[in-house]
């Protein structure tokens, strides 16, 4: 069977390990539409033999907000406005050992536009979600 | 290159290692010595000595 079921996936950002404090990721990978369409066409049609187009990725994250030394406030408060490099993987043992059944994709140079310091309702565990988007991803399976 | 010495069991890396720029390139180093999760490593200059009977020699 090989369906994922994502049970221990594994992130850092700017290479702090944070995923003892995520519950979802979302990684897009995305190469800009661009439309080829010419005379004699039957049909419309985008890009080419080989892809010319600009990679428009997108990481969406969720991670319980954490105020103390070394965790999820110190790592992201100083990311906004700034590029930086996302690393996930489905499985833990693909950060450091990526192989073709537990890859590692990271996400190089991606924005962080915003972040929500404080983001809380009475008697709930805060989270804070976070959008990196731009950057240019590579998936290593080796 | 500058080196850093990991404080954090956060990283790739294992608290205590040496790593150089190099290893974290595309990476924002101040962010991670802001976090408490590197330290830079300071180079220790050797101790220099100092001939004092020399200096003694040329007071008088």
């Amino acid at each position: 069977m090989s369906t994922v079921y994502l049970s221990n996936p594994a992130l850092t950002i700017n290479s702090v390990n944070l995923t003892d404090q995520a519950t979802s990721a979302v990684l897009t990978y995305v190469y800009e539409q661009l439309e080829t369409t010419a005379f004699g066409d039957d049909g419309r049609l985008f890009g080419g033999a080989a892809v010319t187009s600009l990679q428009n990725n997108t990481f969406e994250v969720t991670l319980y907000q954490d105020y103390s030394a070394s965790s999820t406030e110190a790592t992201i408060f100083g990311l906004v406005g700034i590029q930086t490099t996302i690393e996930v993987s489905p499985t833990a043992a693909g950060l450091a050992t990526p192989s073709a059944t537990s890859p590692l994709f990271t996400l190089q140079d991606c924005y962080l536009e915003s972040h929500t310091p404080i983001n809380a309702s009475l008697g709930e565990l805060s989270t804070i979600t976070l959008t990196f988007t731009g950057g240019t991803l590579t998936k290593a399976v080796s | 290159m500058e080196t850093y010495l990991v404080t954090s069991d956060r990283l790739i890396f294992k608290r205590g290692d040496i790593v150089t720029a190099k290893d974290l390139q595309h990476v924002n180093i101040q962010l991670l010595i802001n976090g408490g999760h590197i330290s830079p490593q300071v180079v220790k200059k050797s101790a220099k000595t100092k001939d004092t009977e020399t200096e003694t020699e040329k007071d008088f």
